[in-house]
């Protein structure tokens, strides 16, 4: 009952502290939504300045290029390139080394344990219960491609949930370049699997037919096999944009609620914020766990498919 | 007070993501969230190929092949375990059927011990028998020999006594073949009432 009160107190407290700096600035309407969810050319960095505790660091800006059929390509670094970097260093870094300390356990005691243990019990699962059995015979080509999609994404979409954190995953440009990339091992199984079979594929010829049904039925179903092509990894960029933009309004928009009531209430939208995080926390691996899966899927498709 | 410790951090988690954007507010273009970024989309691409690369290399690699080594090993362990089992169990009928060999053979042997003795018991016992009833037979045979030899001596020592003693009581030595015949013919007169009686 008394650890009960205390969490209680905890919390409005907390409520209450964070809620002075919102009081004191006065009623001016500030969109607190849109910056959190766009890129940036600059990054908040946590600092131990109150009440706002956080820098606002400068990114460099460079000239943009002229690329052909693409146009003007700007390669300055944004926040989203630096919380993918972040993201991917820490991915690195953490498998690198439950690799070499599974490697040293395995070789000492037989099997890993501890931390070690638990990413190399992530890995196998992937590996066993959504790569292989989705790709079929002979996928262990496409595990550390889909491996790194999982990490990658996971990461990303976890270092969004970390304070001063943005999600790079919540941002179309980046899903879309993990969708294409997608998009081109997909292919690519497809035609190292089947060859110039890989064309049946795309255009719909099917030999059982009569002439005339064949032609009709090939002008038909061809653009829809080709388009069909294409929103798989639309789909892929959607879902994954969608899933983590959407949290992060969600999350927003009941702490802007918090501020908004200004009373004992915000205890509510409060509780709800914390909810709704701790749904982030698990759609951060869902949604990198269904990436991959789909992934998976779509090359064992392809690889399968028999026209 | 560790619950407590996690409410807070949580508040704190909730709020600071809204301190930290407040500032960033005032520029008032509007945004297009689904307009792609030729620049962010080359950085992913890079990040994304470099981390690939230096995962497959560093990380899965080592990771995949100290698992699949581990696999290996047990497989071979437990394929071992199997064929050691199959060799331990053939070995075990062997043995039982040996046993059960081994068992009968005595079994025969004991029998055929048992029916051995048991023909030199009898036959033994049939000799023995035949050797006592020869025995016995003999023993009878020599006793009437002896008898007859003492018979015949007594009555030679009773004719010599009968003339001797007639011969006192005549006064005269009766020794001729005569005298002789005569005791003889008497005595076996006493021999042929008594066969009779």
């Amino acid at each position: 009952m008394t650890t009960r009160l205390l969490r209680f107190l905890t919390a409005v407290s907390a409520l209450l502290i964070f809620a002075l700096p919102a009081r004191a600035q006065g009623v001016e309407q500030v969109d607190i939504i849109t910056p959190h969810i766009t890129d940036s050319h600059e990054i908040e960095i946590p600092w131990p300045t109150w009440p706002t505790l956080h820098k606002v660091i400068e990114l460099p800006r460079w000239h943009p290029f002229t690329l052909p059929v693409i146009g003007e390509v700007d390669m300055s670094p944004t926040k989203h390139v630096i919380w993918m970097l972040i993201a991917a260093f820490t991915v690195g870094a953490l498998l690198i080394f439950a690799a070499n300390a599974q490697g040293r356990q395995t070789r000492a005691v037989g099997h890993s344990k501890g931390f070690a243990g638990g990413i190399e019990a992530m890995v196998l699962y992937i590996r066993n219960e959504v790569i292989i059995p989705n790709v079929g015979h002979h996928g262990n080509g496409f595990v550390p491609f889909l491996l790194t999609l999982f990490f990658f994404i996971l990461f990303c979409n976890l270092w969004g949930i970390f304070p001063w954190g943005s999600t790079a995953t919540g941002n179309v440009s980046v899903t879309a370049t993990l969708a294409i990339i997608t998009f081109f091992v997909v292919e690519a199984a497809g035609v190292r699997a089947q060859g110039l079979g890989y064309l049946n594929t795309i255009f719909y010829w099917n030999k059982d037919l009569n002439i005339v049904l064949r032609v009709l039925l090939f002008l038909i179903l061809s653009p829809i096999e080709f388009i069909g092509k294409l929103t798989k990894p639309f789909a892929l960029t959607i879902r994954l944009f969608a899933n983590m933009t959407a949290g992060h309004i969600v999350v927003l928009a009941l702490i802007g609620m918090i501020f908004a009531f200004k009373s004992i209430a915000s205890g509510a939208p409060f509780l709800m914020a914390v909810a709704i995080n701790m749904l982030e926390l698990f759609v951060a691996f869902l949604q990198a766990f269904i990436f991959t899966l789909l992934s998976s899927v779509f090359i064992g498709q392809i690889r399968e498919a028999h026209h | 007070m560790r619950r407590t410790l996690v409410t807070l951090s949580l508040s704190v988690t909730s709020a600071t993501s809204l301190l930290a954007q407040e500032h960033a507010a005032a520029t008032g273009e509007s945004v297009n969230l689904l307009d792609p970024k030729a620049g962010l989309m080359f950085w992913t691409l890079i990040i994304f190929v470099v981390l690939l690369v230096v995962l497959s290399k560093f990380a899965y690699k080592p990771l995949l092949s100290a698992v699949e080594a581990r696999e290996a090993a047990l497989e071979k362990a437990i394929s071992e375990a199997k064929a050691d089992r199959d060799a331990a169990s053939k070995l075990l009928a062997e043995q039982q059927k040996q046993l059960a060999e081994t068992r009968a053979d005595v079994q025969k042997v004991l029998a055929d011990g048992r029916a051995a003795a048991e023909s030199m018991r009898s036959e033994m016992l049939e000799k023995v028998k035949a050797e006592g009833a020869d025995m016995l037979d003999r023993t009878r045979r020599e006793m009437q020999a002896e008898k007859e030899k003492a018979v015949a001596e007594l009555r030679r020592e009773a004719v010599d006594l009968a003339i001797s003693g007639a011969s006192k009581v005549i006064g005269r030595n009766l020794d001729s073949a005569t005298d002789r015949s005569l005791v003889e013919s008497f005595l076996s007169g006493l021999d042929a009432p008594k066969g009779t009686r």
